[in-house]
């Protein structure tokens, strides 16, 4: 028997069917085909599936899908303004050289989106510290730093 | 193949209700415990959700001054509560260090608790706190000490039919100035704690009037260093007392060799530990406003 939801996914009114206990990264990968979000781990440690539920960040490999029902979801794909031109945070990231493999990358750019709409100018220890729940393989997060950083100041001097 | 439910019932009358109908079904809150270990032991359930009861997920205070916590509330909004960030800052340390922010947002106070395991890290400072569990069923309600609750790795007095439902902490504030200090040692911040402990006490002047100690990784259960409490309760927290207390702390806990950490080194932290939250908590009670 499955369960019907609705709720908003990177702005739009969505709809899914979906098995009483699925996995919300599943429900977006494979049901509503958004594979930018990754699975790295399956339990919570990686933050490679980080994606925003109510304009939180959470795990998505160990959230209910029938949870969201009536949320805001926000995934990597709606940050680029009309799929297209990319987000402040998202060029950061490629001028500051902070990607790899990419593989962790969508989780640590949503991490940041979630770090710096709480705290729009944070210091390096409260960017590494936002970064707790984001593993990477790849760039020893010097550079993933920077980018955040980065992206950080765009932002203030976008607003004054 | 009948595909395993959940269900998110909006009051507890509901979630009693369903469980009484749906065979072999357990409570999820978060999840971030469970749904981890239900994969590992490929474990399949029906799953009653906590997480939209209201009275699971609020904060009340109480005319005495205490605080009830709705055991389902998610920790990152435990952590900004005014109420309890001023009366219990030694549970807010203990959040700020558990798992990372994506877990915090979705794991709960009750979780932690009922998942019972040694490295809890919200145990040490709800123990220092004086916590009480308010566990209900669909006829009870019956309150117990929070040490009376963990008995053992993975195992609580939870009964069957019972939720967890309410953390109940004792007013803190008292007259006389108050501090409290956790401190948590993981390999990196997101890992199980290898020792953790919390402190909070009440100063007369140089004098210690009142002091809980508790720690956690170090023994079967998250525990009361009761001995050590004793030997710093009424005094003014000299070296010779801190030096008493920490040989006590050090002999009464019984930490394991694990892939963390061995049990030496834990054994050493705990004296550590409690020198440095004990020092940090009368910091804190002597200068500062709570």
């Amino acid at each position: 028997m499955s369960l019907h939801i609705q709720f908003e996914l990177n702005g739009r009114s969505t709809q899914a069917k979906i098995e009483p206990q699925a996995r919300l990264i599943d429900t977006l990968r494979e049901t509503l085909s958004h594979t930018g979000t990754k699975e790295g781990c399956g339990e919570g440690e990686c933050g490679a599936c980080t994606v925003l539920v109510d304009g939180r960040v959470i795990n998505s490999c160990l959230y209910p899908a029938a949870e969201i029902d009536g949320a805001e979801v926000t995934t990597i794909e709606g940050l680029a303004e009309g799929g297209r031109h990319l987000s402040p945070i998202q060029s950061a990231f490629l001028e500051s050289g902070g990607v790899q493999c990419g593989f962790c990358t969508p989780g640590m750019i949503m991490t940041t989106v979630g770090l710096l709409g709480e705290n729009p100018d944070p210091s390096e220890e409260e960017v590494r510290d936002a970064l707790t729940g984001n593993l990477c393989r790849c760039t020893g997060y010097v550079q993933i730093v920077d980018a955040i950083r980065l992206a950080a100041r765009t932002l203030q001097e976008g607003k004054s | 193949m009948e595909s395993l439910p959940y269900y998110r019932p909006r009051s507890l009358i509901d979630a009693f209700e369903l469980l009484a109908a749906v065979s072999d079904a357990r409570w999820i809150a978060g999840g971030t415990d469970l749904l981890v270990q239900a994969r590992k032991r490929s474990q399949s359930c029906g799953l009653i959700s906590l997480r939209s009861i209201e009275e699971l997920g609020n904060i009340t205070t109480e005319p005495d001054g205490g605080l009830r916590i709705g055991a389902a509330m998610v920790l990152s909004d435990v952590r900004k509560n005014r109420a309890v960030r001023k009366s219990c800052p030694v549970l807010c340390e203990a959040i700020d260090v558990l798992g990372s922010r994506q877990i915090r947002n979705v794991a709960t106070l009750g979780g932690n608790l009922c998942n019972a395991s040694p490295a809890a890290d919200t145990a040490p400072a709800l123990l220092a706190l004086d916590a009480r569990v308010e566990l209900v069923s669909a006829d009870s309600r019956r309150e117990l000490p929070l040490h009376d609750f963990i008995l053992g790795p993975g195992k609580t007095a939870l009964k069957v039919g019972e939720i967890l439902s309410a953390l109940l902490v004792p007013s803190q504030l008292e007259s006389g100035a108050c501090g409290q200090a956790f401190i948590r040692k993981g390999r990196v911040k997101m890992d199980l704690a290898i020792v953790s402990l919390a402190v909070s006490l009440s100063m007369d002047g140089d004098r210690c009037r009142d002091i809980r100690v508790a720690a956690g990784a170090v023994a079967p259960v998250p525990l009361r260093l009761i001995a050590a409490e004793d030997l710093l309760r009424d005094t003014e927290l000299d070296d010779v007392a801190i030096a008493a207390a920490k040989e006590s702390a050090m002999a009464t806990v019984s930490p394991i060799d694990d892939q963390r950490a061995s049990a030496f080194y834990r054994r050493q932290l705990v004296g550590v530990f409690l020198e440095r939250a004990v020092r940090r908590a009368a910091g804190l009670a002597g200068g500062e406003s709570v």
